[in-house]
């Protein structure tokens, strides 16, 4: 059974399930049928020290990054029109591999050029975020972009953190008006 | 070093703290790095009679009305934003001058207009309420609101209650639904 996590709400991943080694994080979306540049939504992660910064511009996992050096975070490849069913790209994060100075992952998705080819989710359908237990297929938060983000380009899905040493999941939700670039600066990334 | 207090849980100052005077409240959050209406936490106090109600509306501290009648209580000012470092608002207890027949003095903390904007204390980063001993700057007590109390739009932090001749405080941690009119509601004042 899926958790329902409101916007702002937390729920602990490893309480339940101790053994939890392997979280996945979906994205969604349904190909464009009107004519127009097509929809190329884009997921990345930023692994975060206690300050909320990356520690390098390594730890910023994204199309041009797909994997953090010790690999505990990999993106599994850009899709740039969303075709194909279920989740159009994958991010992998193993949660026994995060590296001890890493206290906070922040899942986010962009629309590439969201900009310029004046787009936001409420024009593209059917488009999601979701985090699942990767081994039990559970998902534990979902959120409806589509619906919910309609006029942003840039939101911050969701945290994964630890707390008291247990791995706890954030709903965050929340939108950026600067896209991809307003975000990489507020987690210390110098370029793009 | 800082107690850790359970819900519910209660430390007499006098015996923690024997030289306490003055006890600051210290709320603290982020600003807003998303986009979005601000994320705006105030601060406020009810000074309660033996009947668990405001001595009058005046005993009800908040941005408006700043200064408790008997001058023991004092709200330092409101921060709409969270912006700056450590405590964003601060509520200062002369407990010396605390009138005597305010029993019980309870700590709210709850989001403006959060109900019309959305929010919700989980949604707010790094959002805290403290209090602490102003004569030495040690904390006594802290309550994690981004953690803790996500869901939740206000709660009360937890009260400082007379006791014996002597003042203690409760951790409460309890949230309300319905904002800081619920909780001036529950004590009584007339808004």
């Amino acid at each position: 059974m899926s958790v329902s996590l409101a916007k702002g709400g937390n729920v602990s991943l490893t309480k339940s399930d101790p053994s939890l080694t392997r979280v996945r994080v979906g994205l969604g979306w349904d190909t464009r049928a009107t004519d127009g540049q097509d929809f190329d939504l884009d997921a990345s992660a930023f692994l975060l020290s206690e300050a909320g910064k990356v520690r390098n511009d390594t730890d910023f996992i994204f199309y041009n990054n797909l994997s953090s050096p010790e690999g505990s975070v990999s993106h599994t490849g850009d899709n740039r029109t969303g075709d194909g069913d279920g989740d159009d790209e994958t991010l992998i994060v193993k949660l026994n591999q995060i590296p001890a100075d890493v206290a906070k992952l922040a899942f986010i998705v962009t629309i590439h050029e969201g900009a310029t080819r004046k787009q936001s989710f409420g024009q593209v359908s059917n488009a999601f975020m979701r985090i699942i237990n990767d081994e039990t297929n559970v998902e534990v938060a979902r959120y409806d972009l589509s619906e919910d983000a309609s006029s942003e380009t840039a939101m911050n899905f969701g945290e994964l953190y630890l707390h008291n040493n247990e791995w706890k999941f954030r709903a965050v939700g929340q939108g950026y008006a600067g896209g991809l670039g307003a975000m990489c600066a507020q987690f210390g990334i110098n370029s793009i | 070093m800082a107690i850790s207090l359970v819900k519910g849980g209660n430390i007499s100052l006098t015996k923690e703290a024997p030289a306490m005077k003055i006890a600051l409240v210290g709320l603290g959050w982020d600003t807003r790095a998303t986009d979005g209406a601000d994320f705006d936490l105030d601060a406020s106090v009810f000074m309660l009679g033996e009947d668990g109600k405001v001595i009058s509306d005046a005993n009800f501290i908040f941005f408006n009305q700043k200064t408790s009648p008997c001058g023991g209580v004092e709200h330092l000012g409101d921060n709409r934003t969270g912006a700056g470092d450590g405590d964003d608002e601060q509520v200062r207890v002369d407990l010396t001058k605390v009138a005597i027949e305010v029993k019980k003095i309870v700590f709210g903390v709850s989001i403006y207009q959060a109900e019309e904007r959305k929010q919700n204390f989980g949604q707010v980063s790094n959002a805290f309420m403290r209090i602490l001993n102003a004569d030495s700057n040690e904390e006594i007590a802290r309550f994690d609101l981004s953690e803790d109390a996500s869901v939740e739009t206000a709660m009360v932090f937890g009260e400082l209650y007379r006791h014996n001749d002597e003042w203690k405080f409760k951790a409460v941690s309890q949230g309300y639904a319905g904002a800081l009119a619920a909780l001036a509601a529950q004590y009584g004042v007339n808004i």
